[in-house]
């Protein structure tokens, strides 16, 4: 049995900002290295871990993808040793002065992100200051901070992992990898479950700057299905729209980039475990990498499992471990649960087929 | 064909959920088609002929709608739009589930005396029972109205793009013999970002690609930004917000409509885009091209066609079809 903490700790820990993905990447391969039968790198720098099944060959193929990037800020220039920035993916600007920050220029330097005082702001205090007016102090000499930065490097947040509680964590970079870490349950299940398909365990790349890793990844290894894992809101004051209780499970997307029947086949699977999922809609696509892993060649089915995170795009997101081992043990049980039949028993029908025979059941009469 | 045009698009199809669409069409090009599948998102592949130029064409089965995202105890439901939802168009609505569920679109407070953001929005579902009405969260819901007839009008919700599937299937029945391999494909997800198309252009990979869509018009109250009239036949497209028509194809489809004597018109769309844009992109290039069937009052639930326009948009997809096809 593996330490959920432990790993996440590990994963949290790495850097990966888009586009620079090596030392985390590093984390993954080291992890999965046990578990599976093969390690590979995609194109785009994804870790890619083949797991095979036990059917015959050929054999279908089943991809679950997390990412393993981050959110990230980039360096618009160096002005006067103080170190200028550029958002690119999503930063959320209210909560950056104050943090602190490694900035990978030729080497790694610490630093921070710097806050006029309320004193010093000539009355426009209760604002918050947009990226571009916000600078990042790594305590050097002017000179030298030129030497080592430059235009177009990276910056992520540099925060400690905090324990709250039993069973909370909180960190940076939960999104996503709270889902690797899911994958990682997933894939020592399967280390005593026989399953027939092989297993594409996928840390993707990119995907905060529209998913370019899973994209490049489904296209080379052709999967039949594809599962990705990615965070979802948690409730937390001030939220309003959908969100979901930290503890009270994982959710699986509901919405056109999912395919009806394979999301039935994973609430089935939920219901074999005895386990509550929540349907998390999502009418339109894209922000996570199913809506490449889809549209990939000729198309591929695929479902979304997320885990709640509070705070999501800043250092202290939030997770629920019970909620990341749910979803690790679910994708077990329906890969364990894959046949030969599978694609066939999902294939879309000529007929005109109501949505599902099953799913309404009782509360039909209503209508 | 007015008949077909009532019964597609009448049919409950939002983005993803084109299943019942699906099944309509599949019964009505049984007989028409040399071969009928589906592929692994949902699209409906008609294949007829075989060797020559391989032509796709494609006419989407979705339409814009929404979806649950919260129920209240009382029955109000908050609603994400699937597609592009006009708000301006939403109060007073009603839309409908698959369950046959009616729902009745109003705002916050007093909403009706402007246009509010659309999260101020809310479906009614209230039954004034104990038992809830069925529908919950990630349920969607389509606009419901009949179609009607004007004179020589059609006023109906989902002209786009059922009227682009009927002119497919009228242009099937009408192509007795073909030198060339037609794939009609009834796609899947236009709405959502032309999701459908690209993925099947991909398993078809045609020689060239056509897509039958609706386009917008400048022909009502100081509404100047095209040129296309209802009434004035085909809209063969030059251009839009997310495609360029290789000339080639464009010219062709302007030298068949000349010499079969079709009404046409040029349609340049300054915003918007068919799935003749996803075709164009997928593989390693597809040039593709455009028929339109001019539209009023796209996205609402009175969208307005001209039968005219749309037997014109048929036959000059036959003429097309039956003669040599060479860029």
């Amino acid at each position: 049995m593996i330490d959920i903490k432990e790993i996440i700790k590990k994963l949290c820990s790495a850097k990966g900002p888009p586009g620079c993905e090596d030392p985390v990447a590093g984390v993954v391969r080291e992890i999965w290295e046990p578990l599976v039968d093969a390690l590979e790198r995609g194109h785009m720098g994804d870790v890619v871990g083949v797991k095979r099944g036990a059917g015959a060959e050929p054999r279908r193929k089943i991809m679950l993808a997390g990412h393993m990037d981050e959110i990230s800020l980039t360096v618009r220039k160096v002005e006067d040793g103080f170190i200028r920035l550029e958002s690119l993916d999503g930063m959320d600007q209210r909560i950056l002065p104050g943090q602190f920050v490694t900035v990978f220029g030729k080497r790694p330097l610490s630093g921070y992100i710097g806050s006029v005082p309320p004193h010093l702001l000539g009355g426009k205090d209760g604002q918050y200051p947009a990226i571009k007016d916000l600078v990042v102090d790594v305590g050097l000499p002017a000179e030298e901070v030129a030497e080592w930065v430059g235009p177009g490097d990276v910056v992520t947040f540099d925060a400690p992992l905090l324990e709250l509680g039993e069973n909370r964590l909180a960190a940076k970079a939960l999104d996503d990898r709270a889902s690797i870490a899911a994958i990682t349950i997933c894939l020592d299940l399967l280390k005593t479950r026989s399953h027939k398909w092989d297993v594409l365990a996928v840390a993707t790349t990119r995907e905060e700057v529209g998913s370019d890793g899973a994209r490049a990844t489904a296209f080379q290894y052709r999967p039949d299905l594809g599962i990705a894992l990615d965070v979802t809101f948690a409730s937390q004051p001030g939220t309003s729209g959908v969100t979901f209780d930290l503890g009270e499970g994982p959710t699986l997307g509901v919405g056109p980039s999912f395919h009806p029947k394979l999301y039935k086949k994973i609430m089935d699977a939920a219901g074999r475990l005895e386990m509550t999922i929540h349907a998390d809609p999502a009418p339109y696509p894209g922000g996570t990498d199913t809506a490449e892993i889809q549209i990939s060649r000729a198309g591929v089915p695929t479902a979304l499992i997320s885990i709640p995170v509070r705070n999501m795009h800043t250092p202290i997101e939030v997770v629920d471990t019970k909620d990341i081992e749910r979803a690790g043990r679910l994708l077990a049980e329906f890969i364990a649960g894959l046949d030969d039949d599978f694609l066939d028993s999902i294939a879309y029908s000529l007929e005109p087929e109501c949505k599902e025979e099953e799913d309404k059941g009782g509360e039909e009469g209503e209508a | 064909m007015k008949e077909l045009i009532k019964k597609l698009t009448e049919a409950w199809g939002p983005s993803g959920c084109e299943h019942k669409v699906r099944g309509l069409i599949a019964e009505e090009v049984r007989g028409l088609a040399d071969e009928v599948r589906t592929d692994p998102l949902g699209n409906l592949i008609c294949r007829k002929g075989s060797g020559g130029a391989k032509v796709m064409i494609a006419a989407h089965m979705d339409e814009i709608g929404l979806m649950v995202s919260h129920v209240d105890e009382k029955g109000f439901m908050r609603f994400v739009p699937i597609g592009g939802l006009r708000s301006v168009a939403l109060y007073g609505n009603r839309v409908y589930f698959e369950n046959g569920v009616v729902g009745t679109i109003s705002a916050e407070g007093e909403g009706w005396r402007t246009t509010p953001d659309r999260e101020k929005f809310y479906i009614d579902v209230s039954t004034g029972a104990e038992a809830g009405p069925g529908v919950g969260v990630g349920d969607a819901a389509a606009f419901w109205r009949e179609m009607v007839e004007r004179g020589n009008r059609i006023v109906a919700k989902a002209l786009d793009d059922r009227i682009g599937c009927v002119v497919g299937i009228e242009a099937m029945r009408k192509l007795a013999k073909t030198d060339h391999e037609i794939y009609f494909v009834f796609t899947v997800q236009e709405e959502v970002g032309l999701r459908g198309a690209r993925p099947a252009a991909f398993g078809v990979e045609p020689d060239i690609g056509i897509s039958l869509d609706v386009t917008s018009t400048g022909d009502t109250p100081k509404d100047d930004k095209m040129t296309v009239e209802l009434g004035k036949g085909a809209a063969i497209k030059v251009r839009d917000g997310g495609h360029i028509v290789p000339p080639a194809i464009k010219n062709l489809m302007v030298k068949r409509a000349e010499e079969a004597g079709i009404p046409y018109q040029l349609e340049v769309l300054p915003g918007g885009t068919t799935d003749a844009a996803g075709i164009q992109l997928s593989r390693a290039g597809i040039p593709s091209g455009c028929i339109s069937i001019p539209t009023r009052y796209l996205h609402t639930v009175s969208e307005t066609v001209d039968i005219g326009d749309v037997q014109a948009c048929v036959d000059l997809l036959v003429e097309i079809l039956s003669k040599p096809i060479e860029l």
